[in-house]
This record gives C-alpha cells, structure tokens and sequence, in this order.
C-alpha cells in the first residue's frame, strides 16, 4: 500500500510534467528525513506529524516544479530527466551531509503516546504500523480519486496531463495546475516516506529504489493511468513478498527486473498499452 | 599523483564519449552506460592473469556483448520505456556483481590482478591515445552527411525514415559501440585501481557519466572531455568538502541543463553554416509508380477505399479532396508509415506494401510533411526530399501559408523537378494545382470520385458540389 502512495505520487507528477520525475524516489526519502527530524525537535506524536510532512513535502514537490520542471517544458522530456536525475542527486546529497548515512527510524503513525496500544497491537498478528499504512494508504487514494475524478480542480488537473496544449487554448492556467499536481506528489512522497520509515529506515541512498519501483508500477500498469500505477504498485508488492519469501531479498529484486525487462519486451507500451500516436 | 588524475579524466572522457553516441546523438536516455563500464572493469579483472594486457581488449568486447544481447527488445521502445529498461538491466547488473560471489567475489569485489597489467605512466598514455584516437574518429563521423541524419532521426524520426535512413540500425549500433567504448574505460579503470567492486557498476558512475556529458556538452566532439576534466578536477581541488562535492556536481549539472543546454564545449564554438549538398540526380529507373485498389480503415472508419492511379516519371499528379478525404493517409501508405490493409503499390516490379519506411525511401520515393521541424522553414524539409535523389516525390501541401510570390517561385521549381522526377502533390490551391499538373485526382471520403486534365476534374458536377463549394 506504500508502494501504492509512492506510485500514484509519481503518476501525479509524470502526468503534470509530461517527463519522469527522477527525484520522487528522493522525495520520499526526504519525507521520512523531514519526520525523523521534526519528531527530534518538536516530539510530536505520529498522527499530528503527518500533515507536518506532508506539508513540507508539498512545498518541496513546489520547488522541484520551478526549478527542474516548469522551465524546461518547451524542451524535449530528456531534459527533465537529466535536470530531475540532478536534483535526485542533490536531495540524496544533501541528506548525506545533513543527517549521515546511517539509517533512521520514524516515528510509528498510531501509538508513542498510547503505549499499551502498541503492545497490543504487537500481540496481534497485525502489526499497528502495517494496518496505520493501509488505513491511510486507502483514506489517501479514496481522496486522491475523489479529486480527480469529482471535483472541477481534478477535472482541469487530467485536461492539463491530457493535452497541456489544448488546456491551455481554453483558458486552464498550467503552470499552475503543473505546480499544484507536484505539490500534491510531493506530499504523497512526503506520507509514503514518513509511513515506510519505521518498518524499512530511512537512509539516504534509499531514493532511487524507491522511484525505480513506482517507475515500474507505473510502467507495467499503463504509461499515466492513476487507476493502472495503483495495480501495478500493488503487483509489485505481492510479487515481492512471495518471490523474496522463497529464494530472498536480492534474487527477488533480480527477477522483478527481469521481469520488467520480458514484459517491455512483449509489450513495449506496458500491460496495458498507451493511447497515445506518432507523430510526424 | 598527476599522473593517476589524468588518466582518471581520460578514462571517463571516454566512457563520455561513448555516452555521447548514444545520448547525445540519438537522445537516447540510456542509464545502463555505468553497468556497462563495470562489466568492462570485471572483465578485465577476471581475465588479466590469463592473458595479461590483452585483458583490456576483452573489456569492450564484454560489454558489447552485454549491450548487443540485450539491445533486440530495448531498442523498440520508447523514451521512458528505454531508459525504464536500461535501468532495469543496469540493477541486474548490479545485482550480479553483488551476489554472483563465485564469478565477481561479492561485495568484496575482485583485487590482485593489476600486476598484468599497463601502470602508471604507460598506462596513462595508452588511455589518452585512445582517446584521442576516438575523439578524432567521432568527430569526423558526426561531422557532414552522418551528423545530419543523427540529427533528423532525433529531431524528426519520422522525416528520417522517409529519407531511406534505418533507425533502428542506427539505434544498435550507437548502443553496441557506446557500450563497447564504456567497458573500454572500464577495463582501464580496473588497470589504474588494481580493484573492482560493485560500486563500478552503480549509479554513482553512471551519474559521473551523464554530468560529465551534459556539462561538457552532448554532441561535441570535445563534450566529454571538457565534461570530465571538470567533473575530475574539480571535487580533487576541493577535497576539503568532502562528501559535498557530489552535491555541488548535481547542482551543476541542473544549472548547465537549464541555462548552458549546449553545454561548455557549445559556450566556445558559434554554430557554422552548413555547406549545401549537391543535389543527386535520380537514377534512370524507377519508371512508374502503380497503385491498385488500395484500401486502409481506421477502426470504424474508411480512410481509403479502392484507390487506384498511377504516376510516370516527368509527370505532377495533384491530388485534391475536402479535408479528412485521405489525402495524407495516401501519402503515409505509399511512403510506408501506415500500411494498406488490402491493395497493391508497386515500383516498377517491385511490391512496396509489406517494406519499412527508410527501404521505400531507398527504392526512390521521398516525400514532404505538413509541419516543418522546429526551427526549419518549410523549404528545409522540400530541400532534403530532392536531395537524396528520389525519383518520385510526394509532397504534402507545400504551398500551405506561402505568399503568391513564393507559390509562383515553387511552381517554377516544380516544373525544374518534373524533367526528371514524377510528383504526386496535394494542395488546397486549386489554381497552383491547374498551373503545375497533368492530371488531378479528387478524393472524397477516401474514395476517387474524379480524374483527369485540370480541366475536366474541375468541370466535373461531384467536384464542384465536394470540392469547390460551387453548385453543379
């Protein structure tokens, strides 16, 4: 489900800018830096900590779009690639320098302040954190369809992925609907970081697997479709379990890009195919 | 110590220059170019003690053996699906040489090998004559004819492929030589450290890699050099930063991405005009150019239904039609970029319908598109259909937007082409068309309701209802 939260950030983001965000990965990394940081500072229980980071997050997703994606629109998408790569390697940098490459842990969502639940819920068979990330996971994608798909906001948010040219001949802002779709993949990084540092740690180095596995989800289940990156987010996380349950961690990894590589083969527009024509 | 950073620039202005093929020539966004120079280091590493200094040999052979396995599939897809699957490739790479700890040794990597081969002082003159040597040979590949059609098949791949140029030829060979050109580099690596870990296959080389060239500039041919003298150098003069001279390398790059995107080496030297090519003269044969009951739907709809003329060289067949009638959809079928679903086109003896784009080009067929490139006026893209001797020409509305002093210059220039080319060319302007051609042909609907002289096409009562707005 976290995956799922770092896919449809991603999908979010491709579908603004037109490109791949190489930095998403990084990104959610930085929304786990930002927890681990603000719970040093601030001691803030989890579920107040959220909304913290996401907002920080948004305001990254805000800078990522005025530096690496909005002034290289008019140029061809391998700019925003390489300037996205850049910034990748800055975020990831950056976060060496600042917090050390040791890894981090994040604050639990449910629990610090009610300890007893916790240990009950570690009793359980459902750990409280995996059962905190679905539960958000799913409010976030409940929400996330909701805007897209029931609000005028979401509706002028697809016309601007679709055809930003077109939106803008009827009078869509882009630039700033571009800004507030990476704001809102920025926060969905942000959430992912913060859900998947307790279990998993938050490392710096950590940003390109992250944004490797989303480009994957994203890429199998259909180049741009929100519903597609959620499949695929989802695909990725069954195969991993099951896969890495039986020949481990690395071998999994190993097959999963193998996998990538036969499906592309098959299928160079992913499962599903991309709607999309050649021109001249 | 000198000594070891030259060399060190040398060897990743190479892998650089290999780099510069692939992405800067072909805007390919390759990310498995690091994989490939680590799968030159361990190939040179696992063979030294055999065969000594030919190790370095077996560096690119390896990797282009990798690059050409896995190329077939990579090279169909599309920007984000091929950098998508260069990087899957590039992980599994990885992945090998973290846990395949029989043949690479782990994590631990493989050490105690360099003794067999070329040091210092030797080694750092072999790398730059190497360099050098391929510095010199790009330049003069990318320089004329070759540098153009790079040019057009990452501009306008479409344009490229009605040119006779092969790109998907082209797409394997820049991916095997870049590669090969990468594990080079990365067999010298392996020579100057006398180690190789996995880290020689990590992003962290492919991201030296790709700063080097956009900083340096993609295409010139002192791109990776510049590039790599600086990505070197620099982090050397400030070591006192430590760690933070990646952060300032990724700073740079996004600075020069978004303000330089010619990069350094585009800072020094002024684009030069082009020299002109000479025109050639078409060849004695092809002689005719037949279709017969050529058909194409899309989905639903009837693009072209039975569509049958024919056209003889020294002769300009205009093709007219309400918008949507199919005219363009003719041009594509016969230039190739679509294909008939039923129907004959045939050159001469030869059947066009079941060939690929650039080899219809070859056989004598050009054409021109509606929109130009960007940054080319539309007598670029009619320059470059002539240009290649094609000894029929199709021309896609070519007096859309020109004045009348420029539609009179093009029917000139058209009766100059006819001596010796046949023309099929659709426009809207029906007395150009009158002026220029011998016969018309109406479509409508994708079906031929009318042809004949100019004459009697635009006598003719279903023409006028369809065509020219004029009751019958």
């Amino acid at each position: 489900m976290a995956y799922a939260l770092v896919a449809l950030g991603f999908v979010l983001a491709l579908n603004a800018a037109g490109a791949v965000n190489f930095a998403h990965g990084d990104l959610v990394v930085l929304g786990g830096a930002v927890a681990v940081l603000l719970v040093g500072w601030l001691g803030l229980p989890g579920i107040l900590l959220l909304p913290l980071v996401a907002l920080a997050l948004a305001a990254a997703g805000i800078v990522a779009a005025h530096v690496a994606i909005l002034p290289l629109a008019r140029r061809p998408p391998e700019a925003t690639f390489v300037a996205t790569i850049a910034l990748a390697a800055m975020i990831e940098q950056g976060l060496t320098l600042t917090m050390g490459a040791a890894p981090h842990t994040t604050p639990p969502f449910l629990g610090s302040g009610a300890v007893t639940i916790t240990i009950a819920g570690a009793g359980a068979t459902l750990g409280l954190q995996p059962l905190a990330i679905v539960l958000v996971g799913g409010v976030l994608v409940a929400g996330l369809w909701l805007l897209l798909e029931r609000t005028q906001v979401g509706r002028r948010m697809r016309a601007v992925a679709a055809d930003r040219h077109m939106a803008r001949a009827v009078g869509i802002p882009v630039a700033r609907y571009v800004t507030l779709s990476l704001a809102l993949s920025g926060a969905l990084a942000g959430i992912a970081g913060f859900l998947l540092g307790h279990q998993f740690l938050v490392t710096p180095t950590q940003g390109a697997g992250h944004m490797l596995k989303a480009y994957i989800a994203v890429a199998l289940g259909g180049w741009g479709s929100v519903p597609g990156a959620l499949i695929g987010a989802l695909a990725i996380g069954v195969f991993e379990t099951f896969v890495s349950a039986s020949i481990g961690d690395a071998w999994a990894s190993a097959a999963l890009y193998i996998a990538v590589l036969l499906v592309l083969t098959v299928r160079p527009r992913g499962l599903f195919g991309e709607p999309v024509g050649q021109r001249a | 110590m000198a000594e070891r950073l030259a060399t060190l620039v040398g060897l990743y202005a190479l892998l650089g220059l290999g780099y510069q093929i692939v992405f800067g020539q072909l805007r390919a966004l390759n990310l498995a170019q690091g994989a490939l120079f680590g799968v030159g280091a361990y190939a040179t590493a696992l063979t030294a003690e055999q065969i000594g200094p030919f190790a370095l040999l077996v560096a690119p052979l390896a990797a282009g053996a990798v690059a050409a396995l896995a190329a077939p599939p990579m090279l169909r897809l599309q920007s984000h699906y091929f950098a998508l699957a260069t990087l899957a490739l590039a992980s599994l790479i990885n992945l090998v040489a973290l846990h395949a700890e029989g043949l690479t040794g782990g994590a631990n990597g493989l050490v105690g090998f360099g003794v067999a081969l070329p040091r210092g002082t030797t080694l750092a003159i072999v790398v730059w004559l190497v360099l050098i040597a391929a510095v010199i040979a790009y330049a003069f590949v990318f320089r004329g004819a070759m540098g153009e059609k790079a040019r057009l098949l990452r501009e306008a791949p479409l344009v490229a492929a009605t040119l006779g140029i092969d790109g998907a030829l082209w797409r394997f060979t820049a991916f095997v030589v870049g590669g090969a050109v990468a594990g080079l580099a990365g067999g010298f690596s392996a020579a100057l450290t006398g180690v190789v870990s996995p880290e020689a296959t990590g992003f962290s080389v492919m991201l030296l890699c790709l700063t080097a060239v956009v900083l340096g500039g993609a295409r010139h041919p002192l791109g990776a050099v510049l590039g790599a003298a600086v990505a070197v150098l620099l982090p050397e003069l400030f070591r006192g930063l430590q760690g933070s001279w990646l952060l300032a390398y990724a700073a740079a790059t996004l600075a020069v991405v978004l303000w330089a995107p010619e990069g350094l080496a585009g800072l020094f030297t002024r684009p030069r005009a082009a020299t002109l090519p000479r025109p050639i003269a078409p060849a004695a044969r092809p002689l005719h150019l037949v279709l017969t009951g050529v058909s194409k739907r899309f989905g639903g709809v009837e693009a072209l239904g039975d569509v049958s003329f024919a056209v003889e060289r020294s002769e300009v067949v205009g093709l007219i039609g309400p918008n949507g009638s199919g005219k363009t959809t003719l041009l594509n079928v016969i230039s190739g970029l679509e294909r008939a679903d039923s129907g004959t086109i045939v050159l001469d003896s030869i059947g066009l319908e079941h060939l690929p784009p650039h080899a219809i080009a070859r056989l004598g067929i050009g054409r021109t598109f509606q929109t130009p490139i960007e940054g080319e006026s539309r007598g670029a893209g009619l320059a470059r259909a002539v240009s290649n001797g094609a000894a029929f020409l199709l021309l896609d509305e070519p007096a859309a937007g020109m004045t009348d002093r420029e539609r009179d210059a093009l029917a000139h220039w058209l009766e100059r082409l006819r001596r010796t080319r046949g023309i099929v060319l659709v426009d809207h302007d029906i007395e150009l068309l009158t002026r220029v051609c011998d016969r018309l042909v109406c479509l409508e609907g994708g079906r031929i309701i009318a042809v004949g002289s100019p004459a009697e096409v635009r006598a003719d009562p279903r023409v006028r209802a369809s065509f020219l707005g004029v009751p019958a």
